[in-house]
């Protein structure tokens, strides 16, 4: 083992042994509590948190003692929610069963189905009891614990000053009972339940109240005042507090259907749907049509092929239109009552959602910067979305990041970056820091990629047209008999045999001209800049994201090279930080320049690194001879 | 255009000698059993025998290549340095990485020594930040110096205040 793990270079470090001893101390005694004041464990926490209630059935002393907590239950109805959504699945399913089983006579398995569902029910609300009176949780002036688990007890404490963001979100039907999920982001793992403590289900006014709490810095107030709450959930409807930086309008829903998934939806319905008759072997479709009385596949394709004109731009019409009502629902249910609202005391606060009500407030602190995220087709119709760069937003990979940062839904561009800047607020947006544009090196590894991409597609068609041109008709048998197999209108087959064999060059050719226009929307796209606070970075193509992170937040530099870089004189540079994704990279910039801006955007990082300048000698000075 | 010019200056020491030997000994240990998925059923299966011999010379042959040239290759490259403020290292081979992190935001420092490394004598130091890029890893010093150095970056890292994010 390594005596060196773990040795964290803070302050507060010294408090960490006391709270561990405290807590094994109580460990025991806590679980005894728990068994033994489970009859009361239901009152205990109705939905006016009262402080004798809470007080009394913390008896035992030890840190419960604590005047600026009591550990706090979860809502009693979460159990009913949760058993009613169970119920509302199940029981209709086993009503169905039941019928269904009753005409297939068989009577006496009819008769097992609505009892089996409704023990399953009362277990599963059995068990949900028990995590009920299992978790509890508390919030003191320096930290917020929580204890949970039914067989294996877990107990997570996490300071206060490390709390990032606080979601607090309400699906529909846990709303109904006036619940809501709060889930706490801190920006580093706890314990073994990755870096969120989650708390499901809590009445709203506990959510808000932790929600304003466990942001709020100063620990005059804690978060177990219940007065204090009182007054603040009266408070609660008074939304105007803070200032409001976005609201939604409406017509920015006309921006949802602007992805290249709009068409994908459609089509993706259909390979589902393609590939489940795929799996029956044919046999689904042949069974549909024969109940409907459908003409044959053959003749259905024969009357498709002859009105090709009209069914093609129809059919296309008809994905479209699918994928524009699912997007504009999808946007709709996000997006609804969309608001964000920076509070007196710094802390960014989200509002959105229909069906789900989403609240997601993040500390001012710890909102290192904003990406402008202009995928290509919202691009190219003058939109753009915010998402955060903050700590506590992380998921478990980079798009659940991002997904997780989103801070506004798609709308016009210059709204977006005005709310960008109104976000960093500062002087003058860093958004509008005039980039630097990379070596034109760089374009040429992307015209490489695009040469590439056109090469392999030309290859591929050439060895297309080579069996086009040995194909007997016996093999076009084959192949037609697999795809009838396979879609229940065969239409591919027979026009692929009909085309002449050069036509495969055709698609290959398109392909070409695309990757070529790509590599050079991809070159247009790399930029890098900097602004008096922030260091500003851009890059993509399919999906162009400007970002601006916080120079004071860059925690160090990662530049890597591969051999073409290193031949054409180029580097990756990238700042790491805390935030976001971890690192935001400056791709394919000049060695040279890429060196001159990380070193120009924190100064005295990289300087006693690099050489080859007049900063040169200096920094020969600043590097300190090695120590051992 | 004075900035054409700047170019990373390579960290001040390199690693251990034996860390040829160690890199050399990984890369022949996984060649070995890399080549062994193809070379069984060659020899068990007679009739595609042949081609099963083909992929063991194709893998074996680029695995001794790689055994033979990335060893030195890798020397010339990994280095490190530390600085009263600054960790800086260079790694890699055919593709190069450099990392730079300051003093004030390393969280922590470990070392690390699997048995091979232990073998050798040899131990990594690894130098973890808040960023989600990965830790700083200086693998292939020798096992005291690796001690010291890490004793060194946990004084130096104590003395700043500030949670390192």
């Amino acid at each position: 083992m390594t005596p060196h793990e773990d040795r964290r270079p803070e302050g507060p470090h010294a408090d960490e042994p006391a709270i561990a001893g405290r807590h094994t101390e109580t460990s025991p005694a806590e679980e005894h509590r728990i068994a033994s004041s489970a009859p009361e464990a239901a009152h205990t926490d109705g939905p006016t948190p009262e402080p004798p209630a809470g007080g009394s059935e913390h008896t035992d002393p030890g840190p419960e003692d604590d005047p600026a907590g009591d550990w706090l239950g979860l809502s009693p109805l979460s159990v009913w929610a949760n058993t009613t959504v169970v119920a509302l699945c199940l029981v209709p399913t086993a009503i169905v069963a039941t019928v269904v089983l009753f005409i297939a006579d068989l009577t006496l398995w009819a008769g097992l189905s609505l009892p089996a569902s409704l023990a399953f029910i009362g277990l599963t609300t059995y068990l949900d009891l028990l995590r009920l009176r299992a978790v509890r949780y508390r919030v003191t002036v320096e930290r917020m614990e929580m204890r949970s688990g039914i067989i294996a007890k877990a107990y997570r404490s996490i300071p206060r000053e490390r709390v990032r963001s606080v979601d607090v979100a309400a699906p529909i039907y846990i709303r109904v009972f006036g619940l809501c999920t709060v889930t706490v982001g801190t920006g580093e793992k706890v314990g073994t339940g990755g870096d969120q403590l989650k708390l499901e289900f809590v009445t709203a006014d506990q959510g808000e109240r932790l929600r304003r709490e466990l942001l709020r810095r100063t620990p005059t107030t804690s978060a177990s005042g219940p007065t204090d709450s009182a007054e603040e959930t009266d408070a609660g409807p008074a939304e105007d507090e803070g200032t409001e930086l976005a609201r939604l309008n409406p017509r920015w829903f006309a921006y949802a259907p602007a992805t290249t998934a709009t068409f994908g939806i459609g089509l993706g319905v259909i390979a589902a749907l393609v590939g489940l008759n795929a799996q029956s072997g044919g046999y689904g479709w042949r069974w549909i049509s024969e109940q409907a009385g459908l003409p044959s596949g053959q003749q259905m394709a024969d009357f498709v092929l002859s009105r090709v004109l009209l069914v093609v731009p129809l059919a296309l019409f008809g994905l479209l239109l699918s994928g524009v009502v699912i997007l504009v629902a999808a946007a709709v249910e996000t997006w609804w009552d969309y608001r964000l609202t920076r509070e007196p005391d710094g802390t960014v606060r989200l509002r959105r959602g229909l069906l789900t009500s989403v609240s997601l407030s993040v500390e001012g602190r710890r909102l290192n910067g904003v990406v402008l995220h202009e995928p290509f087709v919202l691009r190219s119709v003058g939109g753009a979305a915010v998402q955060a760069v903050a700590t506590g937003l992380e998921g478990d990979d980079d798009k659940k990041t991002s997904a997780k940062s989103r801070l506004s839904p798609a709308m016009p561009r210059a709204r977006a970056r005005a709310l960008g800047a109104a976000l960093m607020a500062r002087e003058s947006s860093a958004l509008d820091v005039p980039l630097e544009g990379h070596p034109r090196a760089a374009l040429r590894r992307r015209f490489t990629r695009a040469g590439v991409v056109t090469l392999t597609g030309l290859t591929a068609a050439g060895g297309l047209a080579w069996l086009h041109g040995v194909a007997t008709g016996s093999w076009w048998e084959v192949v037609g008999t697999i795809e009838e197999n396979i879609i229940p209108v065969p239409l591919f087959s027979g026009s692929v045999e009909a085309a002449p064999g050069w036509g495969w060059f055709l698609p290959a050719a398109i392909l070409g001209v695309v990757a070529f226009w790509y590599a050079v929307g991809s070159y247009r796209g790399l930029g890098h800049g900097l602004h008096p606070d922030y260091l500003v970075l851009r890059k993509g193509m399919a999906a162009r994201d400007t970002v601006t992170l916080e120079r004071s937040a860059v925690i160090g530099w990662r530049i890597t090279r591969s051999p073409f870089q290193r031949r054409l004189g180029l580097a990756d540079v990238s700042a790491t930080t805390a935030a976001g994704t971890g690192m935001y990279t400056a791709v394919d910039v000049g060695l040279g320049q890429g060196l001159a801006w990380a070193d120009a955007a924190v100064p005295a990082l990289l300087a006693p690194f690099l050489e080859g300048s007049e900063d040169h000698a200096e920094a020969e000075e600043q590097s300190t001879p090695p120590a051992p | 255009m004075s900035t054409d010019a700047l170019r990373l200056r390579p960290p001040h020491h390199r690693v251990d000698r034996r860390a040829v030997l160690w890199w050399t000994t990984r890369s022949l240990a996984t060649t070995i059993a890399l080549t062994a998925v193809p070379l069984v059923p060659a020899l068990i299966w007679e009739p595609v025998r042949f081609w099963f011999l083909v992929a063991t010379g194709v893998i074996g042959g680029v695995g001794l290549l790689i055994t033979v040239v990335m060893p030195q290759w890798r020397y010339r490259v990994h280095r490190w340095e530390v600085t009263d403020t600054a960790v800086y290292t260079s790694s890699g081979w055919v593709w190069q990485e450099w990392r730079v992190a300051p003093m004030s935001r390393i969280q922590t420092v470990d070392t690390a020594r699997g048995p091979l490394q232990r073998a050798f004598g040899l131990s990594s130091v690894t130098v973890t930040t808040a960023s989600a890029a990965g830790p700083i890893e200086i693998s292939g010093l020798d096992h005291v110096l690796a001690t010291e150095v890490a004793d060194q970056l946990t004084d130096s890292t104590e003395a700043v205040p500030g949670d390192a994010t």
